[in-house]
């Protein structure tokens, strides 16, 4: 799904996506501190071990992303995190490819931050718990559609043939929207109660 | 927090041996045929989705969907003599593809041709005797491929558990050499 392997995807694409990422990495090194380092890592190694596990939906298997989650709490050092845990999968297990590396980064990452850095503010300054888990879940979900748009967009821009069909892509992408809604605005509910600095990417 | 990330992370640990993602083939021969299906490891076949067979040179052998168990099966007219790639694309981001090498079509050559000849010359039985033992020793081997292939890709925890803790080595690197240059 969103680990797109070697050999697939047409060279302006690979580059594009490998541009994009290293802008994206140098973002987030600027903001890297004491403090953000170790949750990068902590947030980096959930998402390496949280997306090895793939439920079936449909005609294939979908598996968490947590790229709401990191965009909420990282801002743009999401990059970072998700860049190494995915290094990492295609070494050790051959998920994606080391070409793709670029791409699938800013598929996945890419969201995330966008829409963390667009609700997050709200997500932080609001009193009302309701309104808060309700704008985590909308990040969560908005997050993995994205993601599900730049899969399906760096497929269709290398070659007519992989163009992902749409009804397929929606039915194994919604759930999993579904899923990562849920377990968003679970997290974000949990920290916003015993630990609310968590949610901030920087201490003011 | 970084105690509840680290339950949340302990608990996705304990989960990782039984599921993982990406889309696999599986093919044999069998004989003037090829079988087959499509797997995710850890879990999970490729339902309903297309399949295209084709030769060394790219022309089309076979296309089809694959059935609710992901299998496909197709027959390979005449004598595959460059080798057969099998491809997978469910549609949605996943794709697959296998070659089966000219070799293994060994079996489908004499079976066609031994169906072809009479059954009455001497050489004529010898090609079907033959084409009788590959069946046979296609049909033992074919678990042991099929558990090979699985093995080869299964996920291991300790790769999954080395990953988990390279992050947190990374992460130890990068705050001492902040310390060092502060």
């Amino acid at each position: 799904m969103a680990h797109i392997p070697d050999g697939i995807l047409s060279a302006p694409v690979l580059v594009g996506g490998a541009v994009l990422a290293a802008g994206g990495v140098a973002l987030g090194l600027r903001r890297l501190d004491d403090r953000m380092i170790p949750r990068a890592a902590i947030l980096s190694a959930a998402f390496f071990a949280g997306s090895l596990i793939a439920v079936p939906v449909g005609p294939a298997s979908v598996h968490l992303l947590l790229a709401g989650l990191m965009g909420i709490m990282l801002g743009p050092a999401a990059v970072l995190g998700v860049l190494v845990a995915l290094l990492l999968q295609a070494l050790l297990f051959g998920f994606g490819g080391l070409t793709t590396l670029g791409v699938n980064t800013v598929n996945i990452a890419l969201p995330g931050v966008v829409m963390g850095m667009a609700l997050g503010p709200a997500i932080r300054t609001t009193a009302r718990a309701p309104v808060r888990m309700a704008l985590a879940a909308a990040v969560g979900a908005l997050s993995v559609l994205g993601t599900g748009a730049l899969v399906a967009l760096s497929l269709r821009l290398s070659s007519a043939d992989y163009a992902p069909v749409a009804s397929v892509v929606i039915a194994t992408y919604l759930p999993l929207a579904l899923g990562e809604a849920v377990i968003t605005a679970a997290v974000v509910g949990f920290l916003a109660r015993v630990q609310p600095d968590a949610l901030a990417p920087a201490l003011p | 927090m970084i105690r509840m990330l680290l339950a949340l992370l302990l608990v996705l640990g304990l989960a990782v041996p039984a599921q993982a993602h990406k889309l696999k083939l599986f093919a044999s021969v069998e004989g003037a045929g090829v079988k087959g299906y499509a797997f995710f490891v850890g879990g999970g076949r490729a339902q309903d989705s297309p399949f295209v067979a084709t030769d060394a040179a790219g022309t089309e052998i076979a296309r089809g969907r694959t059935d609710a168990d992901g299998r496909f099966a197709f027959q390979v007219p005449g004598v595959a003599a460059t080798g057969v790639t099998v491809t997978v694309d469910t549609q949605e981001g996943h794709m697959a593809s296998v070659t089966l090498a000219a070799d293994r079509f060994g079996s489908a050559a004499t079976t066609t041709s031994a169906a072809s000849a009479g059954p009455v010359s001497r050489p004529a039985q010898d090609r079907e005797v033959g084409a009788l033992v590959e069946a046979a020793v296609q049909r033992q081997i074919e678990p042991l491929l099929e558990r090979i292939e699985q093995m080869d890709s299964r996920l291991r925890l300790t790769d999954a558990l080395s990953g988990v803790f390279l992050i947190f080595g990374l992460a130890g690197m990068a705050l001492w050499a902040r310390g060092r240059r502060a």
